[in-house]
């Protein structure tokens, strides 16, 4: 990127980019960092270190393409090589044998769950935002940018490096995983058949 | 809209199943045909209905809980003075 002699920006069209672009997506970049980090200040430098990021590598932004996914995929990307190296977090696999873990799974699982909308009602403290957090992180991640975010398939696999089935699947995954741990709620909560 | 003409249909012919369906409409992926056909099959299939319920719901709640609540007031200025700092 650097050292290139055709620019497609002057500095202050950067800066304009970057200002009417990329800092509207602030409040999404956060509570995404958040939701990967599960830390308050470890989002913050995620955040900080991507719009660093995004606005050196500003010249390989397409104007009038997707910002707010081009900064998503910065994101996922430096948590995965800054943020998940830095951490000592002792179990953490490989992307691709996750991949071939869960693809392998039960992905035709029939509609079964037994979590009822009448308990759902009543979780109107952290229930949900606590057993989102309990998921797997790349699982978080899916339903994050598909359910909060409402990126489509060819978003999130631009995003997440990963074939569009890839993403059907994991998502798929992920909600079956969400409801288990609604469930698991459920049934503290009394509900016995949730 | 006969039932022949399923606008979820495989190009394999392989019939589509409730899940496929709904996973299809649940994940924003869904054509304006489709969402009227599934709109109407649900008037007939209990499961699909209670299922889109339920999910529908979960979407809900993490629309209103999952929303990381404020940016850190100083986050935005940080950025702002690292980027004037090295523009
Ligand atoms: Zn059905």
């Amino acid at each position: 990127m650097e050292g290139s002699s055709r620019s497609q920006y002057s500095e202050k069209e950067k800066l304009t980019v970057f200002n009417n672009e990329f800092l509207p997506h602030i409040n999404s970049m956060y509570n995404f960092g958040y939701r990967l980090t599960l830390d308050e200040d470890d989002a913050k430098d995620l955040v900080q270190d991507t719009y660093m990021k995004a606005y050196r590598f500003i010249e390989s932004f397409q104007k009038g393409t997707n910002a707010k996914a081009w900064l998503f995929r910065i994101l996922k990307n430096s948590f995965i090589n800054d943020y998940r190296k830095k951490s000592k977090e002792p179990n953490k696999v490989d992307y691709q044998e996750v991949e071939s873990y869960y693809n392998s799974d039960d992905v035709d699982r029939q509609i079964t769950t037994d979590l009822r909308v009448e308990a759902l009602q009543n979780m109107i403290g952290d229930e949900i935002s606590n057993a989102l957090n309990a998921l797997d992180v790349d699982f978080r991640t899916v339903i994050i940018l598909a359910d909060l975010e409402g990126f489509k398939y060819d978003e999130m696999a631009k995003i997440l490096d990963i074939p569009i089935g890839t993403v059907r699947s994991r998502l798929h995954r992920a909600r079956n995983l969400l409801k288990d741990k609604l469930s698991e709620y459920a049934k503290k909560m009394g509900y016995k058949n949730a | 809209m006969s039932h022949l003409d399923n606008p979820f249909s495989k190009p394999s012919g392989e019939k589509v199943t409730c899940l496929e369906m709904l996973q299809v409409i649940l994940d924003g992926e869904a054509t304006e045909e489709q969402h009227l056909y599934f709109k109407k099959h649900m008037d007939a299939c209990m499961p699909c209905y209670k299922s889109f319920e339920l999910d529908m719901q979960i979407r809900q709640l993490i629309k209103s809980k999952c929303c990381g609540g404020q940016v850190p007031e100083d986050l935005v200025d940080r950025i702002k003075s690292q980027v004037n700092s090295i523009s």
